[in-house]
């Protein structure tokens, strides 16, 4: 195992969010996301992971289901899971009204990032599961918890090659010219 | 008295103006001297095991009231070849970590395999810091060979490089598994911004002084001179820094806004004072001397700094000469300013901020404590507004933007991307070289009139939440411009992409902050400064008077 410190763990997360296919503003919920989850169990690696290689096939809440959420109305579920960094982004942006909650969302793909998601939020996923899918129950919390403080993230070898592979896409191999002028230019040093 | 209004965004946050800016009073180096100098802080080598070349290990050990922090220095040989001040370099003459309380020797022997290796090493909590640093070569052998005759080095030669040894990293937050800032934020003396970046060149200025004495005694144990005190106090640590800063205050906007908005607060206190007392004026007269004297010696090779140096130089004779007349004034400092602004290059007016808050500690000192930031608030995206209220507040934001045509090509000619060789952020021509898709977010102007320009797209009334829904690629670009609608100093107000755009000026604002001097742009994208310069040595904080500090 490898022990990685929590900055490590969100940068890492975010660059292999966006290797990935999410957005950048995505991929910096998400790497918040996994810095949390990194602070209460050791599992963020495969939880990344397990959302990265299933991202292209989750779906984002259709607008109308969206409005039954808010309206307080039953939920239907839809032919593909539903994506549960899209679902968390759009419970955060427009938060439930409380009248709403509890509310149940069906079919939610690896629930434990909804979950992690909604923790810098008064909304919570009562009793998450660490499942690929699974019915969720959106509660309020009226205490926004302060994630630990003195933790770290420890990783497998094997699941650390693997995010670092999704990260590496973002990046812009060398050509001879742009290794010429690098950071500034190769001037002899004094 | 007659408030003063801070001097705008649109002034202050301009790339030309960041890239005149000078260290003043505020800068984190100096937030560090006081508290140390006014909590007596004491340093002792605990190690110092080097061979007669100077190779070996050495560890000064801090107290501050609640903790002890040390420094773990390793000095290693070098071939010539192999130095370089690039972050690409493999080797250094010397690396350092700041460690979290006293190693013992099981830890300074795993620290010792370690650190040489830098990123290629691993880290643990205990480190706070990972550092390198190389010789200035010549000057440091000539230094070492004229202590060991029993004599001291020339004044000119020595303060014209200013340092002994360059810093070539200064790693915190987490790099290469050390400790996270969140670490160490809740203790009052690293709650700072980069006060344990700072703690360790300070350490480090040390140990290269006590390595050249070192180096000379045992060339010379019966004769040499060890490096005479006034021109150890004058030396500082170089440091060479390129386009992998660049990025941080784009990625740290609260942070950013944070710097500015403590400085340009200070200013606004100090130009509306009513009047200058004798000790102002005395305080400022002296900081006026320094400050030309250093300018004096301010060497570059770089065509453009050398005319701004002169210019300054010039800036600085006026105001001598006008300085009597201007502090006759009613709020004489308010004069000050306004007369630095009709009359000097913005390299002047930047150097009078600094010198006009330099006598006033007692006004501002306690605005140091605001220059720290959690970026979290500015993450959350108010989803409930209109994307017509969004749409005008961009506008309004970026009205600074509203000429720039990104589809010229001049416009829009580089874009930002991390290198896949050395993981760094780098610089690319969008029309002469591949990569371009794999552009990083840090095109904010570009970004904010695209942003405007999709909303325009949208009923008024839709909620952006309900846009982020169907569009998520604008995510970065809302968020960024709630945050710079509610932080104002939080966005440069130029284009990050232009075939003008000079990175140094965003790196020189960034290190005046830290406390940097000599400014000495290598290129476009790389300089050189130096810390510490002038400043008190760690090792005599515990006997100074804390009133010299904070007159």
């Amino acid at each position: 195992m490898i022990d990685l410190s929590l900055n490590e763990v969100e940068t890492l997360s975010a660059k292999a969010a966006r290797g990935a296919g999410f957005s950048w503003g995505l991929a910096e919920d998400i790497g918040r996301a996994a810095r949390r989850i990194a602070t209460e169990d050791d599992n963020w690696g495969p939880a990344l992971l397990g959302l990265l290689d299933n991202a292209q096939s989750l779906a984002p809440p259709h607008p109308l289901r969206a409005a039954r959420w808010r309206a307080g109305e039953a939920d239907v579920a839809a032919e593909r899971p539903l994506c549960p960094i899209r679902t968390a982004a759009l419970l955060l942006d427009d938060p439930l009204e409380a009248s709403v909650m509890p509310l149940a969302i069906l079919d939610v793909a690896l629930p434990v990032w909804l979950d992690a998601m909604l923790r810098r939020s008064t909304m919570r996923v009562a009793r998450p599961v660490a499942l690929p899918r699974a019915d969720v129950v959106i509660e309020r919390q009226l205490e926004i918890a302060q994630p630990v403080a003195g933790r770290r993230g420890a990783i497998d070898r094997q699941t650390l090659a693997a995010l670092n592979a999704f990260a590496a896409r973002t990046y812009v191999p060398e050509s001879e010219r742009s290794r010429a002028r690098g950071a500034g230019g190769g001037r002899v040093d004094d | 008295m007659t408030a003063i209004a801070l001097r705008p965004p649109e002034v202050v946050m301009r790339l030309q103006r960041l890239g005149a800016a000078h260290p003043t009073r505020l800068s984190f180096l100096r937030q560090l001297i006081r508290r140390a100098t006014r909590e007596r802080w004491r340093v002792r080598k605990e190690r110092f095991e080097l061979d007669d070349h100077g190779f070996g290990r050495a560890v000064y050990a801090v107290e501050t009231p609640a903790r002890i922090y040390s420094l773990v220095a390793f000095s290693t040989p070098l071939d010539d070849e192999n130095r370089s001040d690039r972050v690409i370099a493999q080797a250094w003459d010397t690396s350092y970590v700041l460690y979290d309380g006293l190693p013992d020797e099981v830890e300074v022997a795993r620290l010792e395999a370690n650190a040489p290796l830098q990123e290629a090493g691993r880290y643990t909590s205990r480190e706070l810091v990972l550092a390198r640093a190389n010789k200035s070569v010549r000057l440091f052998e000539d230094v070492a060979a004229t202590l060991a005759h029993g004599q001291q080095p020339g004044e000119e030669q020595l303060l014209g490089v200013g340092y002994l040894l360059r810093t070539t990293a200064v790693y915190g937050n987490g790099k290469f598994g050390i400790a996270d800032r969140d670490e160490i934020a809740a203790r009052p003396e690293l709650s700072g911004s980069f006060q344990a970046e700072m703690l360790t060149v300070w350490l480090i200025r040390s140990f290269t002084l006590d390595l050249v004495d070192h180096v000379a005694h045992r060339r010379n144990p019966g004769g040499a001179a060890r490096l005479a005190p006034d021109l150890r106090r004058a030396l500082g640590v170089g440091n060479a820094t390129g386009l992998g800063m660049a990025p941080f205050l784009v990625r740290h906007p609260l942070l950013t806004h944070s710097w500015f908005l403590a400085r340009e607060t200070a200013l606004a206190r100090v130009r509306a004072e009513p009047h200058a007392g004798e000790a102002e004026r005395k305080g400022f007269s002296e900081a006026l001397a320094d400050l030309r004297q250093r300018v004096a010696r301010w060497q570059s090779d770089d065509g453009r700094q050398a005319a701004a140096t002169l210019a300054l130089a010039g800036d600085l004779d006026t105001l001598a000469e006008n300085l009597d007349q201007l502090l006759a004034k009613p709020q004489p400092w308010d004069a000050l300013y306004r007369f630095a602004e009709r009359r000097f290059s913005l390299e002047g007016q930047e150097a009078c901020v600094a010198l006009i808050l330099e006598p006033h500690g007692a006004l501002i000192d306690e605005l140091g404590e605001t220059m720290k930031a959690d970026e979290t608030p500015g993450h959350t995206i108010d989803g409930g507004v209109t994307c017509g209220s969004l749409r005008q507040a961009l506008l309004d934001s970026y009205s600074w933007a509203a000429g720039i045509d990104f589809a010229q090509t001049a416009a829009n000619a580089r874009f930002w991307y991390v290198s896949a060789e050395k993981l760094e952020p780098r610089l690319g021509e969008r029309f002469e070289e591949d990569g371009a898709e794999l552009e990083q977010p840090l095109a904010t102007a570009r970004d904010a009139l695209q942003l405007a320009a999709a909303l325009a797209q949208e009923p008024a009334s839709t909620r952006v939440s309900d846009f982020l829904l169907r569009w998520p690629e604008w995510r970065h670009a809302v968020r960024r411009a709630q945050i710079v609608a509610r932080f104002p100093y939080s966005d440069i107000h130029d284009n990050l992409i232009g075939a003008e755009l000079r990175p140094v000026d965003i790196l020189r604002a960034k290190l005046a902050f830290f406390g940097a001097r000599s400014f000495d742009p290598r290129s476009d994208r790389w300089l050189r400064i130096a810390l510490f310069s002038g400043e008190p040595l760690i090792e005599d904080v515990a006997v100074a008077a804390p009133a010299g500090e904070a007159a």
